[in-house]
């Protein structure tokens, strides 16, 4: 794990722990001052009264059902002493249980244990489940003893009542007691839920911070590289944030620097040939003229009378002054690429280029057909619009006089009865300006497409391998860069790149 | 068969809440253990449930399915807490440990709360909150644990051959 990631991982980890850290402690003080609000001593005592309260509501009811048993008895005992009718006593009973609404029966038994008369009230519709019990009171009813067995009832819920209020009361009581524990188990729990979103959280921002990280670090590691001299460096960009722009600013600074480096690898090393040309061309220049004059001399000196001889220093003078001028053409060539110029921008249009293009196409032509225009279609095209880059219009048009020639010559070696064609073009996109060549000719191979611009490289017979170094060289110091590949059309494809002076 | 007395249960607080006309429970566990060891092999246990009946003054005391009905509340005592004969697990329990020394544990509770309405009383609001069924679940573990409780061990037995 890099510095830098654990610095990441400690700012997530304190941010969320202290976030989460302090609710719990807010938490603990709200939770406490909640549970006392809800549970306190007032809430407790209420409770209590409650249960007292249905307690004292059953005892009143068991003190009427005696009562009401006591008057039973009493009404029973008056009527059976003062008319002794126990006829009548059944109604009388029909009516004590009509105006006791707790009686649920009432039976009258003599002192033999006969039944005297007895009456009873019909089930409760509603279903209602009813505790029962039985009050009895012994009477003297004019010397006849009777016992009468009052039957009272109350509803069974009145008792399941006054069981839940008990238990409510000391289930209250229990959390009135231990108000303390139970507020520090909610806060214990609260704080373990809280400790694993802390985890959870740390754990997310671990794995979201490490992308981040990882692309830094991977940055970090790139720059090393670059720094150590590798230039073959690319970063993915990844996702669309502030991390990618900056890989992508480093992909770019790292292609810039790649891009440099080989530009200024060749300057360097047609410095290199630009110099040994002009050692050559010192060289040979020198003996040449000599070569010529005593070759001349002699010819010209020679006055014996052997014909044969004669014939043969003509053979050799007109030999000795044909290569003398190939020499002569080829230190020309090597003195001009020698004295090559660096280039000298200003700004200018590539259309009014390909102007001066289409104006030196008829001569070009000429010069390849050896006199008589090459049969070769030359298209020379620009866009509608100026194509404003900072260049030096002579050198530029001797380099794309150079390509063009070479794609007329390719032709017209392929087609050399008609059919050739080579277009020249200038167009722009929206960070440069491109001046293409290409032609219906044999092509390069592939593996050929770089070591074309090598100096001295060359397919020709009489070629010097000059011209493209010449070209590259001049599209190097005017900032951009040209390539070779295959036209659509089958032939080659010349791209020159220019930067644009404004990008579109 | 074992028999004890766990009477101590019932202090002075203990035979008020039986009068006070509410249902309270007494639970008596009994367990056996070899000796050495915490691991139970067999375990019995029965539920009484007592109730000062204020309409007619006297107890009613339920086991199981039956009850019935006693006058004192020391006959409430003898019957919930004087265990005689008590069948201490399964014979076949003790097989495998012939010849070994074992105790029985004794628990006795008291609880003047019960199961369901502990759980109706103290449960946890509906929603999605996932802190309040776990903290109720604790909660109410803490608030409805019996209010008394009394244990002890027997001296240790040896299992006949």
């Amino acid at each position: 794990m890099s510095r830098f990631e654990r610095k990441i991982l400690f700012a997530i980890g304190l941010s969320v722990f202290l976030a989460l850290g302090g609710s719990i402690f807010i938490a603990q003080g709200a939770l406490r001052e909640v549970y006392r609000v809800g549970v306190n001593e007032r809430f407790g005592a209420e409770l209590v009264h409650g249960v007292e309260a249905r307690r004292g509501q059953l005892m009143a009811l068991r003190s009427g059902s005696e009562q009401v048993a006591d008057a039973v008895g009493w009404a029973v005992e008056a009527e059976m002493t003062e008319r002794r009718n126990v006829s009548r006593l059944e109604s009388l009973l029909q009516e004590l249980l009509e105006r006791y609404e707790l009686v649920h029966g009432i039976r009258v038994v003599d002192g033999a244990g006969q039944e005297v008369a007895s009456v009873s009230r019909d089930t409760d519709p509603s279903g209602a489940s009813m505790r029962t019990t039985t009050r009895d009171r012994d009477v003297d009813a004019g010397g006849t003893k009777l016992r009468i067995a009052v039957e009272v009832a109350v509803p069974e819920v009145y008792f399941e009542r006054l069981q839940e209020a008990g238990e409510a009361s000391e289930v209250y009581s229990r959390l009135q007691r231990q108000s303390a524990s139970v507020s520090d188990v909610y806060v214990w729990v609260f704080g373990i839920m809280v400790f694993l979103v802390i985890v959870v959280a740390f754990l997310i921002g671990a794995i979201v911070s490490r992308r981040v990280t990882r692309r830094v670090t991977a940055l970090a590691e790139a720059s090393r590289q670059v720094g150590s001299g590798d230039l073959t460096v690319t970063l993915p960009t990844g996702a669309a944030d502030e991390v990618a722009e900056l890989t992508q600013a480093f992909n770019d600074m790292v292609r810039d620097l790649r891009d440099s480096r080989t530009r200024i690898e060749y300057l360097q090393r047609i410095s290199a040939w630009q110099d040994f040309a002009r050692r050559l061309a010192h060289e040979i220049k020198n003996p040449l003229t000599p070569i010529q004059l005593a070759a001349q001399e002699m010819d010209e000196t020679y006055d014996g009378a052997n014909e044969a001889y004669r014939k043969k220093l003509e053979n050799a003078r007109a030999i000795i002054e044909e290569e003398v001028a190939t020499l002569r053409r080829l230190v020309g060539e090597f003195s001009a690429f020698a004295k090559l110029p660096r280039a000298d921008l200003s700004p200018s249009d590539l259309c009014d280029l390909m102007q001066s293009v289409q104006a030196s196409v008829p001569a070009i032509l000429e010069d390849v057909g050896h006199g008589t225009p090459a049969p070769v279609e030359v298209q020379v095209g620009c866009a509608t619009e100026p194509i404003r880059v900072r260049m030096d219009p002579m050198m530029l048009k001797r380099g794309v006089d150079n390509i063009l020639r070479n794609a007329i010559q390719a032709v017209y070696e392929a087609h050399p009865s008609g059919g050739g064609r080579v277009s020249v073009r200038a167009y722009a996109t929206d960070a440069a300006g491109f001046i293409e060549v290409r032609d219906n000719g044999p092509g390069v191979s592939k593996e050929n497409w770089d070591r074309v611009f090598d100096p001295y490289y060359t397919s020709k017979a009489e070629g010097t391998g000059l011209g493209l170094a010449i070209v590259k060289k001049v599209v190097l110091e005017h900032g951009g860069e040209v390539r070779l590949d295959r036209a659509p059309e089958g032939g080659a494809r010349f791209r020159i790149e220019l930067p644009l002076m404004e990008p579109r | 068969m074992v028999s004890f007395s766990v009477k101590d249960l019932a202090d002075e607080r203990v035979r008020e809440e039986l009068s006070s006309g509410l249902r309270k429970r007494l639970v008596v566990t009994v367990g056996s253990h070899l000796r050495g060891s915490n691991w139970r092999m067999s375990v019995r246990q029965f539920a009484c449930d007592a109730t000062l009946d204020l309409w007619d003054d006297d107890y009613l005391v339920r086991i199981g399915n039956q009850s019935e009905r006693l006058k004192t509340l020391d006959q409430v005592l003898n019957r919930c807490l004087s265990v005689e004969g008590l069948f201490a697990g399964e014979p076949k329990s003790y097989e495998p440990q012939k010849g070994k020394e074992i105790y029985f544990a004794v628990k006795a509770e008291f609880n003047p709360i019960s199961k369901k309405q502990c759980s109706e009383l103290i449960r946890p609001t509906s929603g999605d909150d996932p802190v309040g069924p776990i903290t109720v679940n604790i909660v109410r573990r803490r608030i409805c644990r019996a209010e008394r409780t009394i244990e002890f061990r027997s001296e240790y037995v040896r299992v006949p051959e």
